[in-house]
């Protein structure tokens, strides 16, 4: 899913949550916390850290929304955020695990469609999981988040050739992850 | 030289136009009909399923009240920090206070009436001292 387009809008609400202004503070979230979540879910492969790892962006917004300069768009910007909050997240834990407990529905009975699923993005959450952190956040960011080449490479501090690079590595490791899940 | 940039887009951004960069749009139309065109977007279209399979649910009602409520939830946060800091002045201040008063009144009853000794050197210094240096 693409962040929200509105980045006047976006402006606007960052300029009065540098005013302490909770409501707009609100909206802000209500706007980003979607897309947000999902990007990090994908990078760090568990809802838990993903939802700390998130909270964690957001209070920075909160703190230090009176520092920011509206250069880039808002979501350029809390993207950098969100990724760095994740490299942090790899240097104290390590690299991500993907375990089939994360996927499951919490509560309730499951269908064997539910199971099949979950097992299914169990499998996917491992192979990604098992990349090289520049591989992964490439793929999430051009195929999940679906953020243009010259986006991506932006955030990750690579030209458009490296990212391609990038993407075709991440992607080859992809195929090879498969092939052995089949065996 | 052509196919093989098409081979090398296809493994990189997969089987969908829309993932393509903007400038390779022409070079997609080019080749994708052709055979081996065909056959390395089939490829990348396996892997593209593959990582369909890895859906995320978005986030619960519950966390996006929490974050929502991040600045006034801080802003109770501060004030029972404000709490804890002001109850760990106290608490020493208060022991300090009444060990000093303890102090005085054990000092007081140990006093010795003996009509000499000026009692404000009696308290200051003790009886035993007092004798001693002949007070």
């Amino acid at each position: 899913m693409k962040p929200a387009a509105d980045d006047a809008l976006d402006q606007e609400l960052m300029a009065a949550v540098a005013r302490q202004d909770g409501r707009a503070f609100a909206r802000l979230v209500e706007r980003h916390l979607g897309w947000s979540l999902r990007f990090v879910e994908r990078m760090v492969g568990g809802r838990h850290d993903a939802e700390d790892l998130v909270q964690t962006a957001f209070l920075r917004v909160w703190q230090g929304a009176s520092r920011w300069e509206p250069q880039a768009k808002f979501s350029t910007w809390f993207y950098r955020v969100l990724h760095n909050l994740c490299m942090d997240h790899f240097r104290a834990r390590g690299a991500p695990t993907a375990a089939l407990d994360e996927a499951l529905p919490d509560g309730g009975p499951t269908s064997e469609e539910q199971v099949a699923g979950a097992q299914r993005g169990a499998r996917v959450r491992a192979a990604l999981a098992s990349l090289p952190e520049r591989q992964r956040a490439a793929i999430v960011l051009c195929y999940y988040q679906e953020r243009s080449q010259v986006e991506a490479a932006a955030l990750l501090g690579v030209s458009e050739g490296a990212l391609e690079s990038l993407l075709a590595r991440g992607r080859a490791a992809l195929k090879k992850h498969m092939r052995e899940d089949l065996h | 030289m052509d196919l093989s940039r098409f081979k090398a887009c296809a493994e990189a951004y997969g089987a969908d136009r829309r993932r393509w960069p903007a400038r390779e749009h022409a070079l997609y139309d080019r080749f994708a009909g052709t055979p081996e065109g065909a056959a390395s977007l089939a490829e990348a279209e396996r892997t593209d399923r593959f990582l369909e399979g890895f859906e995320v649910a978005g986030p619960d009602e519950a966390l996006a009240e929490t974050i929502s409520n991040l600045p006034s939830s801080r802003r109770r946060g501060a004030g029972a920090a404000g709490g804890v800091v002001r109850r760990r002045f106290w608490l020493p201040a208060a022991a300090f206070a009444a060990s000093a008063i303890l102090g005085f009144a054990i000092g007081f009853a140990q006093v010795r009436d003996d009509g000499n000794a000026d009692l404000v050197t009696q308290l200051l210094l003790g009886p035993e001292s007092i004798l001693e240096i002949g007070l």
